[in-house]
């Protein structure tokens, strides 16, 4: 039994020490923000993920675009195997983010325009009066399959007054909801206790 | 051999830059990989061959001793919690710094390492929070400001007893009398931290927060006492537990007097102070788990005959804590979700969740994927234990049920979370927290950039202690986790076997678990890892 323990033991120090040079993780699909030290372009906002055969980088400029200052997206489509550039017609729209749409509700999307390959970058201008979340989203179609990628914009700073609001209103629904049945358990008790009363009178 | 190229040896490097050009924390070095192997092989032939004296269960109730009887500051110390503006200082410092993360998160700039939100929540708190427990078990539960502004909105009180008319007092449903919604909420946090990666979203830390504190304010209204904390709070029950291996509790001082006790203020409460806010009475309590440090008890007993109390930080998991099997999943799913942490920081992860994506036609933030990915991950370590369950029952020839060995061997599973959890967020800490102050000056973030390149550089060269300090401490995590492991599968273990065929041997199923779990979290350690932000 020793031996087995000892056997076992040496495996398991073999495989932690024979796997020691993974590298770390980049996380897909989440925004990150860059600081371009080396030219005057803006920070930007990037966001990396795949779809199907393809990888794909999306980068906004500036990161934080506000109403009425033009912006611009660069889309890099890739394939997975060999990170060929994908070549064809990128089609951009947009639409709001808001519970409304996610509900079914305004989901009418707006064209920005379509774009070729250029310099294996496709690039679509932008410019938003109005400050909110909005969705952009990049249509392709290669021989296979037509692809959809939707990416979360937000122009101007969110307002902050929403959610608070909205937790507000809640605390406020159910204090009011305990208060109203307090209220009725209270009734219900005085009534109980009169009647008691009474029959103790009669008696 | 140069000073430098032993620092590098036993310390490894400050920082690494990845072919891909960012900067990442590197591994738990070679030497100190050999060192807990070493040490893992000793404990594993001590504890399969040196049979252990005694292993009846004593609840030793002289083991350990009063803070207040610590020479100079110790009087000081035991009554610190027990006056009330202390534990009222502590309650309006957490709960201007949650409000100031609500805010700052909705309102401040999206950079995570710029805003006050993801930065206090993220780097100190959620990092520091599970390394609070070895020192002061489950204190922040105490000062827990989804509890104290919950308290304040539902019952008007952050002093003295709280009105009861203002909530429903409904009991908890019996089938809820558990922990399952908690361990149902710690799945779901954690898939929210590194699926959604709110971790990196200010705004999203602060919609977390605000509903975690909806909940609490629902749980306050509608049901007797505290029962958020005590059934559904994911960071409470995780503190909770882990805290039965912290070195402090909080106990009576003398048991005679709670014997003959009969008017039990400790559960009740007095006219001033409240009940117990999780159902506990101090004459029977011998685990901290449920126990959220309020001090109630200490305020209210007539006898003051309720301190804190110093002692050895695995008596609860070795004997006194009772074994359940709501309780029994939490700790195993700790176990995982630990561990899963780790995983979602190797290269290897993301490219398995890219192949699903790609076979999936997932895209975005491949939150499909994620999701298919963390049930397999907690699935195969779940399945692990109840095999070696299995095994054990097999092995042993016990006659108890395989639920009642699932459960009582659980306790196992808990030091191995514990010590991994506190080496990978002792990391993190150390490593991320440098320069977070500048947070404090600017909340907000207004104006600010995203850290330039320079900046991280300096922020992991600045590292709060060595790096031979943290490799040490991370090891020495690591063997002490495996020795406590050990000592419990030696202890309640043993009580599993019947009397005629006791031998340490016939265990060996569950020391290979140890072994395993051990071994996976050392290679987890010595991987490379990403800054958070």
């Amino acid at each position: 039994m020793m031996r087995f323990y000892l056997a076992a033991l040496l495996t398991l120090i073999y495989l932690i020490f024979s796997t020691v040079n993974l590298s770390a993780h980049h996380v897909l699909g989440r925004p990150s923000y860059v600081l371009n030290e080396d030219s005057n372009t803006p920070s930007a906002m990037q966001v990396e993920t795949q779809i199907g055969d393809y990888f794909v980088n999306y980068m906004v400029f500036p990161a934080f675009p506000r109403p009425n200052e033009a912006g611009r997206v660069n889309l890099y489509i890739s394939r997975l195997d060999g990170g060929l550039a994908f070549d064809g017609k990128v089609e951009f729209s947009v639409r709001n983010d808001s519970w409304a749409t996610w509900l079914g509700f305004s989901a009418d999307e707006k064209k920005l325009g379509a774009q070729v390959l250029d310099d294996h970058v496709y690039r679509q201008g932008l410019m938003f009066r109005q400050r909110g979340s909005y969705i952009i989203t990049a249509n392709f179609r290669d021989d296979k399959a037509p692809y959809t990628i939707e990416f979360p914009l937000q122009v101007g700073a969110p307002s902050p007054y929403g959610p608070i609001g909205i937790a507000a209103g809640v605390v406020f629904l159910i204090l009011a909801g305990i208060g109203l049945i307090q209220r009725r358990r209270s009734l219900s008790g005085q009534i109980r206790n009169s009647h008691t009363g009474n029959e103790k009178n009669q008696e | 051999m140069t000073a430098a190229e032993w620092n590098l040896i036993i310390g490894g490097d400050i920082c690494r830059v990845t072919p891909q050009g960012t900067l990442e924390h590197p591994g738990l070095p070679v030497i100190w990989g050999v060192a807990v192997c070493v040490a893992v092989t000793i404990v594993t032939a001590w504890g399969l061959y040196i049979p252990s004296g005694s292993n009846s269960i004593t609840a030793n109730r002289k083991s350990g001793f009063t803070v207040s009887a610590i020479p100079f500051f110790g009087g000081f110390l035991g009554s610190l919690w027990i006056k009330p503006w202390v534990l009222l200082s502590f309650k309006t410092a957490t709960s201007v710094l949650f409000l100031m993360v609500i805010w700052t998160g909705l309102a401040g700039t999206p950079l995570p390492s710029r805003n006050l939100a993801t930065v206090l929540t993220w780097n100190l708190w959620w990092s520091g929070i599970i390394i609070s427990v070895l020192f002061v078990g489950s204190a922040w539960c105490a000062v827990c400001p989804w509890d104290s502004l919950g308290n304040l909105m539902v019952r008007l009180r952050v002093w003295r007893r709280s009105l009861p008319h203002f909530s429903l007092n409904f009991r908890v449903p019996k089938n809820f009398r558990n922990v399952w919604p908690a361990l149902v909420l710690l799945v779901g946090l954690t898939w929210l931290e590194l699926g959604v990666g709110i971790t990196s979203s200010p705004y999203a830390t602060s919609m977390l927060a605000l509903g975690i504190l909806l909940l609490a304010i629902i749980f306050l209204g509608v049901f007797e006492r505290k029962a958020f904390c005590r059934h559904a709070c994911p960071v409470g029950r995780t503190i909770g537990f882990y805290a039965q291996l912290a070195p402090v509790e909080l106990r009576a001082k003398d048991m005679e007097i709670c014997t003959s006790c009969t008017t039990l203020e400790c559960y009740h409460g007095n006219a001033n102070v409240d009940p117990c806010p999780t159902h506990l009475v101090m004459g029977r309590l011998k685990q901290n788990t449920f126990c959220t440090s309020c001090g109630n008890c200490a305020r209210s007993c007539p006898h003051e005959n309720v301190s804190w109390r110093l002692r050895s930080p695995g008596k609860e998991t070795l004997e006194g804590a009772r074994p359940h099997w709501d309780e029994a999943w939490f700790m195993l799913v700790l176990l995982t979700l630990t561990g899963f942490h780790g995983i979602t920081m190797l290269e290897f992860w993301e490219n398995r969740i890219r192949q699903l994506a790609r076979y999936l036609g997932d895209s975005g933030q491949l939150i499909w994927s994620f999701s298919i990915g963390m049930g397999v991950a907690i699935a195969i370590p779940v399945a692990l234990y109840l095999c070696v369950v299995a095994l054990t029952r097999w092995s042993t020839g016990s006659s108890f049920s395989f639920r009642m060995i699932f459960t009582r061997l659980s306790f196992a599973a808990l030091p191995l979370a514990f010590t991994y959890h506190l080496a990978h967020n002792l990391s993190h800490l150390l490593r991320e927290s440098v320069g977070s102050g500048s947070v404090f000056v600017n909340p907000l973030g207004v104006d600010a950039l995203p850290l330039s390149v320079n900046e991280r550089h300096l922020q992991m060269l600045e590292m709060t202690v060595t790096p031979f300090a943290l490799a040490a401490i991370q090891a020495v995590m690591l063997v002490l986790g495996f020795i406590f492991s050990v000592l419990v599968v030696r202890r309640r273990g043993m009580q599993l076997v019947p009397e005629g065929s006791r031998t340490l041997m016939t265990l060996s199923p569950m020391f290979g678990f140890a072994i395993l779990m051990t071994a996976f979290h050392l290679w987890l350690l010595m991987q490379p890892m990403n800054m958070r932000m």
